[in-house]
């Protein structure tokens, strides 16, 4: 966490941030957009109010002097008069306002009204005592009524013009409404500013709950990092999109860890192989330097360090070769035709001396398998299964058998079968990993490095087969190779 | 003095054996775990090396099976050198680790101390009178003059020497003298020290009629 703007967290909170600012912005401006509105349609329709009861007043006022005797209260009785009457006789005289509509028109208390009569000659024919002096009215309309309402100078005003010719202005004062208006904002601006922080307090405290497990598994990945590659990740909740992560995360530490210990193992076994023959050479020499001796003594001497630096040279070949199977994946195009009947054969031939100093038989049973492969690599192989049959046979006498041949399902293999000692049940998941010995025993005096069935392994990877084991104590073992279909390679 | 060493690998169990015996140790061998705890429990050693990987039981079980009982010396021969499998395996009441490879000299030296330590001695010149034994260099003097003496009859003035003051059977004797493939007659004890009292003088080792011999 360098920077603010780095972090998850903090980005997040910013967009959220963004976000939660439109949102309110959008409820609340149209809101309080909506309530200006409603106001000014109230107050609208309080002025046309006011216009109404003015106009009744000044038409029963002209009604009264046109057609005086005639009872007040009788409104229906009394014939009806136009615009054009009530202005010639606005023109010719005063007329008098009922004493409670004069009353509303007058004073500049707050919320006062006012008006204002013109005709089309801009003759002022009746006014309020307290209409503002700025009065601007409608033009004089044609032949269309017209009318409009606006907002002017904290008033609100309906002017209206009669083709008749009649012009008038009625307006009140809306400086309480506008106060009530603005104090609405302030408490809306309020109401938006405060939701607005109480959602990022909840968005920052939901981001870090979501953000917690990121800081679980940073922590976690931190100490394993330092080495403690043990650790693991504790999920809780599996199923969320972290869980999984941290599924991942964790076989992957497994696998690393695995990866790792095999490594270790391996220089470790490496190390310790190449330090009891370390150890012969300088106990050796040293006891033989100690004093002179006779050239038999010598001989004797010379021969053992010579059988220690040959077993250390099949050590390090087998090292060489096991490095250098582990760290190719695949074939590396080395692959080329090959048949295993013809790889088994020459096994037989080369190994057939050494089994027979130890008394062993090898049987062949050979059909051709035509497979791609590196034959060099599979001899080996094939060499090293056969080998391992002759060194753990431990009767005076026996049989290994060599047979190859194709699967129904089209797949080349070969198959070592012996009749020695077989391998007890609790070894058999392990055979194959290095330096691995079911006896536990060094039998290392026979050329054997512990190494063989790791290499058999390997190579049998690296051509994309499978190797398998089957073995009965005290009947004997079969190790199988399938290799992959000749065309699918 | 009598080495039990019990070591898988062959050429380096011939090795030591002809290293040990050269040194005038009487040296018995196994090959395998069974063999070697068999061996220990049976025979008076004087020190047991042991090698910790081993078939059958491996150098941790053996010593398990030894201890608290058997208060033989074991140091521990091994080619793992971190330093918890040093630690475990004198945490588990071996004497001494030393890890493959070693030069001879060092485990030579190292034998001579366990073997002195455990009799109760400190240090490497052992003196009775007029009478001091150099267990490094394997020499007797008497008055400050070199006494030479054969591998036998060193081996026995040691061993008395070693436990000065103490009766030491004939039985024991000969146990901690010679190895498992010796035939020699045990009356031969009696011509080695007749042989030590002519060269250093008839006072050092007194007999005691049915007990054995002692250096007082």
């Amino acid at each position: 966490m360098t920077s603010p703007f780095q972090s998850i967290r903090w980005r997040l909170q910013v967009w959220h941030g963004l976000l939660l600012l439109l949102v309110v912005a959008g409820f609340c401006a149209p809101g309080y957009q909506i309530a200006l509105e409603n106001q000014l349609q109230r107050i609208d329709k309080d002025v046309s109010q006011m216009e109404r009861r003015l106009f009744r007043s000044l038409m029963e006022s002209a009604k009264g002097s046109l057609y005086p005797g005639t009872p007040e209260t009788r409104d229906g009785d009394r014939p009806m008069i136009s615009l054009g009457q009530l202005l010639e006789y606005l023109r010719e005289k005063p007329a008098a306002l009922s004493a409670d509509v004069a009353a509303l028109f007058q004073g500049h208390d707050p919320g006062y009204a006012y008006f204002s009569i013109r005709n089309s000659h801009d003759e002022v024919l009746l006014t309020s005592p307290n209409a503002p002096e700025d009065l601007t009215f409608l033009p004089p309309a044609k032949s269309e009524h017209l009318e409009d309402t606006r907002t002017i100078d904290r008033r609100r005003e309906i002017r209206r013009s009669s083709p008749s010719g009649f012009r008038i202005v009625v307006g009140r004062d809306i400086s309480q409404d506008l106060d009530a208006a603005k104090r609405f904002a302030w408490i809306q601006a309020a109401t938006c500013l405060g939701l607005w922080v109480l959602g990022l307090g909840g968005g920052w405290w939901l981001s870090g709950r979501a953000i917690r497990p990121i800081q679980t598994i940073s922590k976690t990945a931190t100490r394993i990092a330092e080495g403690n590659l043990k650790d693991r990740i504790d999920i809780t909740d599996t199923d969320s999109e972290l869980g999984q992560l941290s599924k991942v995360l964790n076989n992957t530490f497994d696998r690393l860890h695995d990866a790792f210990e095999r490594q270790r193992q391996f220089t470790a076994d490496a190390s310790h192989e190449l330090r009891t023959p370390i150890t012969i050479l300088l106990s050796e020499t040293q006891r033989v330097l100690k004093r002179d001796r006779t050239p038999e003594e010598y001989r004797e001497t010379l021969q053992t360090c010579n059988h220690t630096g040959q077993r250390m040279r099949h050590l390090v070949e087998a090292l060489l070769m096991l490095a250098r199977q582990e760290t190719t994946q695949g074939l590396n195009g080395h692959a080329e035709t090959c048949d295993l009947a013809g790889v088994l054969e020459d096994t037989r031939v080369h190994l057939a001396p050494l089994a027979a100093d130890r008394g062993i038989t090898l049987h062949t049973d050979l059909h051709s398998a035509p497979c791609q492969g590196d034959p060099g690599a599979l001899s080996v192989l094939a060499a090293n299964l056969v080998n391992n049959a002759i060194q753990h046979h431990q009767g005076a006498s026996g049989t290994v058998r060599l047979s190859s041949g194709m699967r129904s399902t089209g797949e080349p293999y070969f198959a070592i079968q012996d009749d020695g000692p077989g391998i007890p049940t609790e070894h058999l998941p392990h055979i194959f990993e290095r330096f691995y010995r079911a006896d536990k025993a060094r039998t290392s005096a026979a050329g054997h490095t512990g190494l063989g069935l790791a290499i058999a392994k390997a190579i049998v990877d690296n051509h994309g087969g499978e190797i398998s084991v089957q073995s009965t104590p005290g009947q004997g073992s079969t190790f199988e190779v399938t290799l992959k279909n000749d065309r699918s390679v | 003095m009598r080495v039990l060493v019990v070591e898988d690998d062959p050429d380096l169990r011939r090795s030591l054996a002809a290293t040990l015996r050269e040194e005038n140790y009487a040296v018995d061998i196994a090959a395998d775990g069974g063999d070697g705890l068999d061996k220990a429990k049976q025979n008076a050693y004087d020190i047991i090396l042991l090698d910790v990987m081993l078939p059958e039981l491996s150098g941790w079980e053996i010593l398990q099976q030894l201890r608290p009982a058997n208060t033989t010396p074991v140091l521990m021969l091994t080619a793992r050198d971190a330093v918890h499998d040093r630690v475990k395996g004198l945490n588990q009441g071996a004497d001494d680790y030393l890890t493959k490879p070693f030069d001879i000299e060092e485990l030579l030296a190292r034998i001579r101390a366990l073997i002195r330590r455990a009799a109760g001695q400190t240090l490497p010149v052992l003196t009775i009178r007029d009478l001091s034994i150099d267990t490094a260099s394997r020499k007797v003097l008497l008055k400050g003059e070199d006494i030479p003496v054969t591998a036998r009859e060193y081996a026995l003035v040691e061993y008395l020497a070693l436990h000065q003051g103490e009766v030491v059977s004939r039985t024991t004797l000969y146990e901690h003298l010679f190895d498992e493939d010796d035939s020699t007659l045990s009356n031969l004890l009696d011509v080695h020290v007749s042989n030590l009292r002519k060269k250093l003088g008839p006072e050092v080792i007194t007999t005691r009629r049915g007990h054995g011999y002692c250096i007082e």
